[in-house]
């Protein structure tokens, strides 16, 4: 069985022969520091905005080597969107968005084209452009069918306050303005079908829909609002996804609890990362594992930056005896391997999922 | 009189802006007195949403269209309340460096600014020397550090150190999605909210320890 194969049983809750692995991103420092134990052609550490053609292919070439060499099932590709410089901190990109540079890799619009509902006219559509999926032409390149591709996509949600600029007000519009919040988010859901159309034209296998709705405590919103603001945007690209016949996931940070019956009526096959601070594993199984694939829940947070590889070990036999037995559970972190986490708990983390993950599963819950 | 502060507090509570103003408006007209519209109607009203934040009765579009609403009506009263003014304290916030987020430490200036602190906000993404600068130059009660990712919540106990430099006793709150009680302790912080309602509950213990 290989990992394409592996990762699409998992979504079909049935077991594989062992539990698949794959991340849902890497930043520029972890693939350095984790290429660094199987090839010495690594590029500088630096961001990807301040290498040179070359550097980022060979970048992209170290994810490559570390993805073949842990065996993960998966590969994920982000979308690399066209942007032009605004200052030394800012870049623009083809929807007039600001976004501010960060150390830790995400950009994060901090001004949009629209204010509000008297300038909403400024918002005008923007295409995706075939250049924006390098990253998964490249990963399709190197592994044509051996792998599930991942590819992850902006959700509505994100994108219509990333038209503000500014998450707080796309939340006062929802008590204060309901069609100009309906407007935005029809003007993001046309663009993510597009980009869905795009990304499976070019050999994406799971669309992974970004874009945080929850924090520590809750949700961003009440459910009412998900239902009303967010839901029928989720089913239309969950739909749209399934008529070219390839899965969708729902990712979001914090505790999804109050609209996780809205995620799961909307239509989406998994979710991810269940982040252990915020949700219990085995309950979402519980409650949802019939309807949902679940992904994640190897905390990020303390564990992987700060915990021993024994420690490291112990929590994934502990996940995979709380989520895997029938199926249905795809290991990953509770976000991503970000410049914080150490490399060599990485490493421990697939080699205990290898170590405890064979099918059927034989730990103590 | 007590009908028309009971719709002050319900506008607040309720986000409606225009109508917080125009009540306090009459209020004032009716000399109701401007501190006893900020303590016994306002004040309250915030304190409620803000309670209802916390227990997970009401989400964060409640929360800013009432503190949206408060804002609008401290501006209307701030004229009339003389040389105290609001009087709960002055607050610095921002973010450390690394962390662009911004919408923890935005909640927590509008929850603090409902419940009467005067709060300068320095922005996100900021370097140690920035903390230091501000705190020098605005002399706050309280410094507030936000982070939202456990690798930038690392730098927070560099700001503590490099501000108690400068003063030993600052007042310092932290939080942020990583951060923790037993994290703030480790580090020496004076506080630490899970949220920003309780980061004013927070904030006004720990002034009125002084």
């Amino acid at each position: 069985m290989n990992g394409k194969e592996r990762m699409l049983k998992a979504f079909m809750h049935e077991e594989p022969d062992r539990v698949p692995v794959w991340e849902l991103a890497f930043n520029e420092a972890s693939i350095i520091k984790l290429g660094r134990f199987f090839t010495d052609d690594v590029p500088p550490l630096k961001f990807a905005q301040e290498m040179t053609m070359e550097e980022k292919v060979k970048l992209l070439n170290t994810l490559f080597t570390l993805v073949r060499e842990l065996e993960l099932d998966g590969i994920s590709s982000i979308l690399l969107l066209g942007t032009e410089p605004v200052d030394q901190d800012h870049v623009k990109d083809g929807w007039g968005r600001i976004h501010r540079l960060s150390e830790e890799g995400e950009l994060t619009a901090v001004a949009g084209p629209v204010s509000g509902p008297a300038d909403l006219k400024n918002l005008k559509p923007y295409h995706p452009q075939q250049s924006e999926f390098i990253m998964l032409m490249a990963a399709k390149g190197n592994f044509p069918d051996e792998l599930a591709q991942v590819v992850v996509q902006p959700g509505p949600f994100r994108e219509s306050w990333m038209f503000l600029g500014s998450m707080e007000k796309l939340l006062y519009y929802y008590m204060k303005e309901p069609e100009f919040v309906h407007a935005l988010a029809r003007a993001a859901t046309d663009w993510i079908l597009e980009l869905v159309d795009m990304a499976v034209e070019l050999g994406a296998d799971i669309i992974a829909l970004d874009g945080d709705l929850a924090f520590s405590q809750t949700t961003l919103m009440s459910p009412a609002q998900y239902e009303e603001y967010v839901f029928p945007y989720h089913q239309e690209i969950t739909e749209h996804v399934h008529r070219l016949g390839k899965l969708i996931f729902k990712h979001t940070d914090g505790n999804a609890g109050p609209i996780m019956e809205g995620i799961a009526a909307a239509g989406f096959d998994g979710f991810h990362p269940v982040q252990p601070q915020c949700m219990d594993i085995g309950e979402v199984k519980a409650d949802y594992g019939d309807r949902l694939c679940i992904l994640g829940n190897i905390d990020c947070m303390y564990l992987l930056p700060f915990g021993s590889e024994e420690e490291v070990e112990q929590s994934v036999k502990e996940t995979i005896a709380a989520a895997a037995p029938g199926g249905g559970y795809i290991i990953s972190s509770s976000n991503s391997i970000h410049p914080g986490c150490r490399p060599e708990n990485y490493i421990a983390m697939v080699r205990a999922a290898r170590k405890y993950g064979d099918y059927p599963i034989r730990i103590e819950g | 009189m007590q009908e028309l502060m009971s719709k002050i507090a319900d506008a607040i509570k309720t986000g409606e802006e225009e109508q917080a103003k125009a009540l306090i408006e009459e209020g004032l007209r009716e000399n109701l007195g401007p501190a006893r519209i900020l303590k016994d109607a306002m004040m309250p009203a915030m304190n409620e949403v803000g309670m209802l934040f916390s227990k997970g009765e009401v989400f964060i579009p409640e929360l800013i269209v009432a503190a949206m609403a408060m804002e609008a009506g401290l501006e209307v009263l701030k004229p009339h309340l003389g040389e105290e003014g609001v009087g709960s304290g002055r607050v610095v916030l921002g973010t450390v460096y690394g962390d662009i987020h911004s919408i923890g430490k935005n909640l927590v200036r509008m929850c603090l600014e409902g419940a009467g602190f005067e709060v300068i906000d320095i922005g996100e993404d900021l370097r140690t020397e920035k903390f230091v600068d501000a705190y020098k130059e605005h002399s706050p009660d309280i410094l507030g550090l936000s982070a939202l990712l456990s690798s930038t919540m690392q730098r927070m106990p560099e700001v503590i150190e490099a501000v108690r430099a400068v003063d030993p006793g600052a007042l310092i709150m932290v939080g942020g999605a990583p951060v923790t009680q037993e994290f703030a302790d480790e580090i020496g912080a004076s506080g630490y909210a899970p949220d920003a309602f309780e980061a004013t509950l927070k904030a006004n213990e720990l002034l009125s320890g002084i």
